[in-house]
C-alpha cells in the first residue's frame, strides 16, 4: 500500500503518519497556544473511511486492538508556537525578577508596570508596591485578579505559584473605600447599648416631661435594661477579645447601613419597653422567669460557641476548619447545626421578647433571624463545598429544618 | 412613583423573549427564556392585563362622555382598577418562580406601592375618591400599563413593533410626574381624615406593647417620594437612551 502522508491541516492536529505501525494518530495535547490553519477554525475530525477501515481490519488483525504505546516526537516536529514557548522559559531561570503589569479591569488601560519582582512575592507585597505609584489605592481598597471578570486573589498567593507567563498581567478593580472590620462592629454594638441606656433613663424630650427621669415600676423593665446592656457588653468585649476576622476590612458603606439597623432597632425597642405605659406580661412573674431563663442559657451557648470557633484558629492565621462539639455542653449543638452561634442569638432574642412581651423587639428578632439564615446557609454552602467530610446530618441554623 | 416603577424596574418582566428574541440590547447575551409552557402562560397573563387595563380606560371615557364632567370618575371603574392592579401581584411570583428574570425585591416594591395607593388609601378614605387628583394617577396607571403589558405580551412573541417600544420609554417623560403628582395630592388629601377617624392606627397602653400611627406613617411614605422617585426617573431616561439609540444603529444596518 502506498504511504499516504496527508496531514491534516484541516483538522486538529493529529498527524497521520501513513498506514503502517504508524497508522494510530499521533495525539498532541492542545493547551492553546497551537493555531488553527489559514485562519479557520477547529473542527471535529470526521473520519468515517478511516473509521471504517481500521474496524474492518481490528476484527482481521486483533494485535492492532492494543493501543501502540506513545511517541516521543523529536522537537524539531513540534508546532513552531511550542517550539517557542521552549526557548522562554528555558531564558528565563527560576530566581531571576519577574515582570508584573497591572490593568484596570474595566477599561484596560495600563496603570502599572513593576519590574524586578521576586518570583516569591506575594500578592500582598505587589498590593504594597502599587500603592507606591497610586496612593489614594491602599492595599486593602485592591482587588488584582488574574481574568477581568474573575476572582480576586489572596493576599497569601505567590506569584511564582500563579499561572502566569514571564509578564503577569493583573486586572485591578477599586473596592471603594474600606473599614475596618473591628470599627464597623465597635460602633454598631455600641449604638444600641448606649440608646438603649437613654431611654431607660427617660431622657428629656422622648416621653412627656412629667417622666422626665423617673424610673419604671415594673421590675422586668429593669431586668430588660440590663439583659440587652449585657448583650451588648458582650459583643464589644468579642470583637475586642475574642472573634478571629478572616477579612480585614469591608467596604465603607456597610457601616452606615449597619448603625441604621442596630441603632435603629434600639431605639424603636427600646422606646416601648420604657415606655411610662409600658404593659408587663400577661403572665406574670413565671414568664419573666423562664424567658431570662431561655435568655441566660442562649447567651452562655452564644458565647461558648464563640470562643469555640476562635480556638479553631490561631492568632493571625486564616485557617478554615470544620468546628466540632467540645466538652462544653453548649457546644454539643454543633452536631446538630453548622452556625450554632446563630441558633443560639435567636434563641436570646426570643426569650427577650418573651420577657418584654413586646412585638417590636419580635419584630427585630424575626429579620435578625431571616439575615442570620442567610448567613448560615451561605456558610454552610462554602463548609460543603470545603470539606469533603463533613457531617451531614448537620443544618444551616435550625436543627433538622433549616 | 409607582407609576414610573412599573416601568423602570420590570424591563424583562415580560420574560426572556423581550431579550434574546427581540433582538434589543445587543443580543451578545443569549438569555435561555421561559419555557414554552411558561410563555404560553405569560403571553395569556399580559393579554388578559392589556385587555383589563383598555377596559379600565373605555369605562374612563364612556363615563366622561356620559357625565360631561371629569370629576368623580372613579366610582365608575372602582371594581375593575382594584381588580387588575391587585392582580398584579402575581407578577411577585413569576419573578420569584423564576419565569421573569427581573429582581423579586423590585418587582415587590412597584407592585406593593401601587396596591398600597389602591387599597389602603384610595379604598380606605372615602373621602378621597372624589378627588381629581385620583384620576390623574388612574390616567397615568391606564396609558402606562395598557403600554407595558402589550410590549410585553409582543416580546413574548418576538414581534414588537417599534412604536409600542417607542411609547414605553418615551410617554413615561410625561406620565411618570403625572401619576407621582396625583398619588401624592391624594394621600395628601386623605390626611386630615386619617387623624380624625385615627384609621388603622393603634395606641399605648396595650398587650403587646406597641402603637402605629398610620398618619405619621403616610407623611412617611410621601417624604420617601423625594429621594426614590428621581432615581427611577433617570434610570428609565438612561434605558431610554441605551434601548431607542441601539435600536437606531440596527436600523441603519439594515
Amino acid at each position: 500500500m502506498r504511504r499516504k502522508e496527508r496531514s491534516t491541516s484541516r483538522f486538529a492536529p493529529a498527524t497521520f503518519q501513513g498506514l503502517a505501525s504508524n497508522m494510530w494518530p499521533v495525539v498532541t495535547i492542545l493547551d492553546g497556544t497551537a493555531t488553527p490553519p489559514r485562519g479557520g477554525e477547529w473542527r471535529a475530525a470526521p473520519r468515517p473511511h478511516f473509521d471504517w477501515w481500521v474496524a474492518k481490519h481490528l476484527s482481521a488483525r486483533p494485535c492492532l486492538a492494543r493501543a501502540p504505546p506513545p511517541r516521543c516526537v523529536p522537537q524539531a516536529d513540534w508546532p513552531a508556537s511550542w517550539r517557542e514557548r521552549l526557548v522562554l522559559t528555558q531564558d528565563q531561570p527560576r530566581g531571576a525578577g519577574s515582570k508584573v503589569e497591572i490593568l484596570d479591569a474595566k477599561t484596560r488601560e495600563k496603570l502599572c508596570f513593576l519590574d524586578k519582582v521576586e518570583p516569591h512575592a506575594t500578592i500582598a507585597e505587589i498590593k504594597n508596591l502599587f500603592t507606591k505609584t497610586h496612593p489614594q489605592w491602599y492595599p486593602a481598597r485592591q482587588s488584582l485578579r488574574l481574568d477581568p471578570k474573575g476572582k480576586s486573589l489572596k493576599d497569601e498567593d505567590v506569584l511564582q505559584k500563579l499561572p502566569v507567563g514571564t509578564t503577569a498581567t493583573l486586572y485591578f478593580r477599586d473596592l471603594g473605600a474600606q473599614i475596618s472590620w473591628v470599627t464597623v462592629f465597635l460602633t454598631e454594638y455600641a449604638g444600641p447599648l448606649f440608646i438603649y441606656l437613654l431611654f431607660y433613663f427617660r431622657v428629656p424630650f422622648i416621653y412627656g416631661h412629667k417622666y422626665d427621669f423617673t424610673s419604671s415600676r415594673h421590675t422586668v423593665v429593669h431586668l430588660a435594661c440590663i439583659c440587652h446592656s449585657f448583650h451588648y457588653v458582650k459583643r464589644l468585649l468579642e470583637t475586642l477579645f475574642v472573634h478571629r476576622f478572616s477579612h480585614g476590612t469591608m467596604p465603607l458603606r456597610n457601616i452606615f447601613k449597619n448603625c441604621t439597623y442596630y441603632w435603629g432597632f434600639a431605639a424603636w425597642m427600646a422606646y416601648y419597653i420604657n415606655h411610662p405605659l409600658y404593659t408587663p406580661p400577661t403572665y406574670g412573674a413565671q414568664q419573666v422567669k423562664l424567658a431570662l431563663a431561655i435568655f441566660v442559657i442562649c447567651q452562655l451557648g452564644n458565647f461558648s460557641i464563640h470562643m469555640a470557633l476562635r480556638d479553631l484558629r490561631p492568632a493571625g492565621s486564616k485557617t478554615r476548619k470544620i468546628p466540632y462539639p467540645t466538652k462544653n455542653p453548649f457546644t454539643w449543638l454543633f452536631l446538630l447545626v453548622s452556625c450554632p452561634n446563630y441558633t443560639y442569638e435567636v434563641g436570646s432574642w426570643i426569650g427577650f421578647a418573651i420577657m418584654t412581651q413586646c412585638l417590636p423587639v419580635a419584630l427585630f428578632s424575626l429579620v435578625g433571624f431571616t439575615q442570620m439564615t442567610i448567613w448560615a446557609k451561605g456558610k454552610h454552602r462554602s463548609y460543603l463545598k470545603e470539606f469533603r467530610d463533613y457531617p451531614p446530618l448537620r443544618m444551616p441554623i435550625i436543627p433538622f429544618l433549616l | 412613583m409607582a407609576a414610573a416603577a412599573a416601568t423602570a424596574a420590570t424591563k424583562g418582566n415580560g420574560g426572556g423573549g423581550a431579550r434574546a428574541g427581540a433582538g434589543e440590547g445587543g443580543g451578545a447575551r443569549k438569555k435561555k427564556g421561559p419555557g414554552p409552557l411558561a410563555t404560553a402562560y405569560l403571553v395569556i397573563y399580559n393579554v388578559v392585563m392589556t385587555a383589563g387595563w383598555l377596559v379600565i380606560a373605555v369605562g374612563l371615557v364612556r363615563a366622561y362622555l356620559a357625565k360631561g364632567s371629569y370629576h368623580s370618575l372613579y366610582y365608575s371603574i372602582e371594581k375593575p382598577l382594584k381588580f387588575f392592579q391587585t392582580g398584579a401581584l402575581l407578577e411577585i411570583l413569576h419573578c420569584a418562580v423564576g419565569i421573569v428574570p427581573s429582581s423579586v425585591v423590585l418587582t415587590s416594591f412597584q407592585v406593593m406601592s401601587r396596591v398600597f395607593l389602591i387599597w389602603a388609601v384610595t379604598h380606605s378614605v372615602k373621602e378621597v375618591q372624589s378627588e381629581d387628583s385620583v384620576l390623574l394617577f388612574v390616567i397615568a396607571w391606564t396609558i402606562t400599563e395598557i403600554i407595558r403589558y402589550s410590549f410585553y405580551t409582543f416580546s413574548l412573541l418576538n414581534h414588537l413593533p417599534y412604536l409600542i417600544k417607542w411609547a414605553r420609554y418615551t410617554l413615561f417623560i410625561v406620565l411618570y410626574p403625572m401619576g407621582v403628582s396625583g398619588e401624592l395630592l391624594t394621600i395628601y388629601a386623605a390626611l386630615p381624615f386619617v387623624r380624625q377617624a385615627g384609621l388603622y392606627s393603634i395606641s399605648l397602653p396595650n398587650k403587646y406593647n406597641f402603637s402605629f400611627d398610620y398618619y405619621a406613617f403616610l407623611i412617611l411614605i410621601m417624604i420617601s417620594y423625594i429621594p426614590i422617585f428621581p432615581q427611577l426617573y433617570f434610570h428609565m431616561i438612561h434605558q431610554r437612551r441605551k434601548v431607542l439609540s441601539h435600536t437606531e444603529e440596527h436600523k441603519k444596518f439594515e
